[in-house]
Formats: structure tokens, C-alpha cells, sequence
């Protein structure tokens, strides 16, 4: 008999983790994931675990794939910080004071520490549905490990539906064809602002044409 | 293939040229050494590592430099001043050519800046690079510094895409109180190299080839990025074999020349061997495609030295 899912019972959906990355899944009912930096490390026991390099792309994947997950409620940052992108003290600082109009995560120390795809919404989410849990530094995976078990015990699933984060699409934009600013030869020109392909023989017949 | 109505101006760093119109200039080629996990380095803190291997991978990319007629670049990364100052002491026996000083640490870099100006290698090096991440401290100790070539990367997390890149070059997009060239010019960065930034495959690494083009038609500066990153943010690829993985690496650093780039930041020096073919090849149709376009390429071009 085929298996219905509750969405509300289960806490997560089929395709989950929703996004791509260097990431192992392990059980997804579990309570705790596990960012381990720049470490590359093997844990047993946790939802989600894997590295973070990055202080902007890297942070954004781990917000959308943990709050896509309402059984996880602790998120422990652990093994060697990421020289110069610092992602871990940047989670820290997102979790604890968000991002400003541009993007930009408050007090991280990062290099260049924004968000970019993902709404307002979700790092509120975050910040509401997630404990972290600091321990950055850290590399021994018996450690961590234990770590995991005790917080999985304190842990009830987020009351609320999964948070899935939708890419942005653009809006098509329409373009104009201006001057050719980039030549291809035979009277083919391209405008790098349009980035539109124009035949001046085309064109300067479509004009006449239009102009009776 | 295409002509930029705008002038392209070329740079000359160390006695390399980058630059000028498609198909005029052999393509630049700047392979990694020393980067992180590299297995030919024993302590990255301190900079220790096998010298044997080190000159073996420096000669081959020079001898396929030669071979080739494409320049070659050595990008130096480090993880500390330390580190960097025991690579520059190394370089000195097996490179004379332009170098690039790289490290995720800005304080790494900065130091490194004053070190090549101090020991007189300032006007071979390329400071990697001046970006939203440069603060007041990074850019006194570059103003303060005798190196006048640097890597603008123009990455915009607030507007992603071609418009936000040309944007935080110009001035400074929605992140930035002025733009990156402005900067790069107040720092008396005379030799500027424009680089996309090429996010992982799926979060737009595709952008950097439209914004390339873009760049160039714009400012007429050289441009070129690291998109072997691309190619190695790809979680499917990094399971199939290593010959699958270097042809991926060959086919985006040749779409990176096709969409006009000057150089490549081609990522591992071990590339070398795939790199300068695949270049060579991609150098020889591009300047066979824009040969009735008033494009004549360099007497060092791979058009004269290989077929």
C-alpha cells in the first residue's frame, strides 16, 4: 500500500535537503545538523552534516536546508574556521542579528558576508527555528558526536510546515536594440547592453519597410 | 568571433602582455601553486614543502609556456606571511616571470604586498585582489605598497548577474560608496585586471562569461577569472573519473577565451598539462576567426608556433 505523506508529521518532504552541496544526509528525522567549516569530518547521528567554506553561498545553502527540515532544531558549528570568509562566525552573526537592506550579514567578519537568494522571511526562520550551538575549533568527531545525541534528546520538531526557499527567477526584461557597440563583421553588430545580435542590412530594411 | 568597437588597452606585467582585441594577443595562462590540500606542501602555516616537486611543476608550466607561446603567470597562494615569504625565497631560483600574490587572509596579503615592494619584486607581482572585501587597513597597506597591478574582482552578492558586476565596478553598486575601479585607481593600481568572479554551477557561474564580454566593451581593460571553480563546485562531476574532470576543466577555461577573456586563473598548477593545449587550440581559432576583422595576432601567437 502506497505510503501517504504528512508533510505536518513527518517535518520534511521527500526531496529534501532542497539544496546541492558538500553535504552527507544521515537520518532525516534527527534533531541536530552539523556545519563542520573548513574540517572535513565523519559524524554519526546527525540529520545533515558537512563543510561551509564560504561566508555567502555556503551560509544561504545551510539556511535553506535546514529550516526545509522542521525535526532539526540545533545546528552545531564545529572544526577549523575557513581562513579570511570566516563562515562560521558569520552564521553566528546572522543567527544573532540578521542582514541589513542590501543583503549584508550584521556584524560577520567575513569578507564579503551577504545574502543573496534568499528572502527575509527565511532568516527568520532561522533565527527561529534553530539553536546554535558554538563549537567552532573543534574536530573530534567522538565529541561532536556525543554532543549530537545529548541535543537530539532536547529536541521536539519546529511547529510549522517546512520553510522551502524558491529561487528568485528574474523578471524577463524587454531589450532594447541600440548602436552596435561589438562588431562581428558583415554589417552584424552586438549591443552588449541589449545583448542583441543586429544585421545593419536587417535592420535598416525593417526601417524602410516601417516608414512606408 | 568579434572585434570590440572600444580601444582594448594591454598591460604589461613583468614582461607579460594581457589585453587587446580577441584573437590579438596569445591568452595568459596563471596556474596555482601552493593552494590549499596542495600535497606537495608539508605545513601551510609555515610554508614548507617539497622543493624538488615545486620546480618540477614551475618548469613544466614554463617549458609548455614556451611551447605554446602562451604566457604563464605563477599564482602564489599562501596561508601566511611566513609562508609566503619562504615560497617568494624559493621563486627566486625557478621563476622570474610575473607572480600573483593570493591569500583568503587579507592581513597575508597585505604583508605580502610590502614584502615584493621592500625585496623589489613589486612591479612583477598582481595583488589578488581588490573587491567589497578590501577594507580601509587592507587598502592603505596596498596605497602604501610599490605594486601598481592587481585583480578587480567584481563580485556584487547584492546584485547578482552582469548588471551588479559592472555596477560595483563603476560605482559601487548598492554595497559600495564608490566603485572598484575608482579604488584600484586611488591605490595606484595602474595595471588592471578585471575578473568576474564565477560563482558554483547553478548559483550563476554562467553570468561571468556574458559579464565578460560586457567588461571589456565597457572599460577595454583585460579581463579573466578562476571558472575551473565552477568545475569544481560541481558535486555530480567530482564523482566521475579524472579524465571526465580535466576535459570539463579544459572545455570552461576554452568558453571563458571564447567570451573573450585575456587570461585564465586556471586553478592547480597540475592542469598545466590540459590547459595549454586546450588554450593553444582555443587561442588559434580565435584568431583564425577574427582574421578579416583587422585582428593580426602577436608574433609569439600560437597561430605562428603550432601549426
Amino acid at each position: 500500500m502506497r505510503e501517504i505523506v504528512q508533510i505536518g508529521i513527518k517535518g520534511y518532504e521527500e526531496t529534501w535537503p532542497p539544496v546541492r552541496g558538500d553535504y552527507q544526509v544521515g537520518d532525516p528525522a534527527a534533531a541536530v545538523a552539523v556545519v563542520t567549516l573548513a574540517s572535513q569530518l565523519m559524524l554519526r547521528g546527525a540529520a545533515i552534516f558537512g563543510q561551509c567554506k564560504t561566508e555567502n553561498l555556503g551560509v544561504e545553502k545551510i539556511v535553506a536546508n535546514v529550516i526545509s527540515n522542521c525535526n532539526i532544531r540545533f545546528l552545531i558549528l564545529c572544526g577549523v574556521e575557513s581562513k579570511g570568509h570566516l563562515p562560521g562566525n558569520t552564521i553566528l552573526a546572522l543567527h544573532k542579528n540578521g542582514i541589513d537592506e542590501q543583503g549584508r550579514i550584521i556584524g560577520s567578519d567575513g569578507a564579503i558576508p551577504f545574502i543573496q537568494n534568499l528572502p527575509p522571511e527565511a532568516i527568520s526562520r532561522f533565527q527561529d527555528q534553530i539553536e546554535l550551538i558554538d563549537c567552532i575549533g573543534i574536530e573530534d568527531a567522538a565529541q561532536i558526536e556525543e554532543l549530537i545525541v545529548r541535543y537530539s534528546r532536547m529536541a521536539k520538531p519546529y511547529p510549522a510546515e517546512p520553510f522551502q526557499v524558491i529561487k528568485r527567477k528574474a523578471a524577463p526584461r524587454l531589450a532594447a536594440a541600440g548602436d552596435g557597440d561589438l562588431f562581428f563583421g558583415a554589417g552584424v553588430a552586438m549591443d552588449t547592453t541589449a545583448w542583441i545580435v543586429i544585421d545593419e542590412a536587417v535592420k535598416g530594411a525593417a526601417i524602410e519597410a516601417a516608414e512606408g | 568571433m568579434f572585434r570590440f568597437k572600444r580601444e582594448q588597452s594591454i598591460v604589461n606585467v613583468g614582461g607579460v602582455k594581457l589585453g587587446g582585441q580577441p584573437g590579438e594577443l596569445p591568452s595568459v595562462l596563471c596556474g596555482t601553486i601552493f593552494y590549499h590540500g596542495h600535497r606537495i606542501v608539508e605545513d601551510e602555516g609555515r610554508g614548507i614543502f617539497d622543493k624538488k616537486a615545486a620546480k618540477r611543476l614551475i618548469e613544466r608550466q614554463a617549458d609548455l609556456s614556451a611551447e605554446t607561446g602562451c604566457p604563464s603567470v605563477l599564482h602564489l597562494y599562501a596561508r601566511s606571511i611566513q609562508a609566503f615569504q619562504n615560497y617568494l625565497d624559493f621563486m627566486d631560483d625557478v621563476w622570474s616571470g610575473p607572480f600573483i600574490i593570493d591569500s583568503a587572509d587579507a592581513s597575508t596579503r597585505a604583508a605580502a604586498a610590502a614584502l615584493v615592494s621592500e625585496i623589489g619584486y613589486a612591479d612583477r607581482a598582481i595583488y589578488n585582489s581588490i573587491s567589497l572585501a578590501t577594507d580601509e587597513s587592507e587598502a592603505r597597506s596596498i596605497r602604501d605598497s610599490e605594486v601598481d597591478s592587481a585583480i578587480i574582482l567584481a563580485y556584487n552578492p547584492s546584485q547578482p548577474g552582469v548588471d551588479g558586476s559592472l555596477a560595483i565596478l563603476e560605482n559601487g553598486g548598492q554595497v559600495r560608496a564608490e566603485g572598484l575601479l575608482a579604488t584600484a585607481k586611488d591605490l595606484r593600481i595602474t595595471n588592471l585586471l578585471i575578473d568576474p568572479a564565477v560563482l558554483p554551477l547553478g548559483s550563476g557561474a554562467g553570468s561571468a562569461l556574458r559579464f565578460s564580454v560586457a567588461a571589456k566593451a565597457r572599460f577595454g581593460l583585460p579581463v579573466g577569472s578562476g571558472i575551473h571553480n565552477a568545475v569544481s563546485s560541481w558535486p555530480w562531476l567530482s564523482q566521475k573519473e579524472a579524465a571526465v574532470r580535466k576535459g570539463c576543466d579544459a572545455a570552461a577555461g576554452v568558453m571563458q577565451l571564447l567570451s573573450a577573456a585575456d587570461f585564465l586563473l586556471y586553478g592547480p598548477i597540475e592542469m598545466a598539462d590540459v590547459i595549454f593545449p586546450a588554450t593553444a587550440l582555443a587561442d588559434i581559432l580565435i584568431a583564425e576567426a577574427v582574421h578579416d576583422l583587422d585582428t593580426a595576432p602577436g608574433e609569439t601567437h600560437p597561430l605562428h608556433r603550432l601549426v
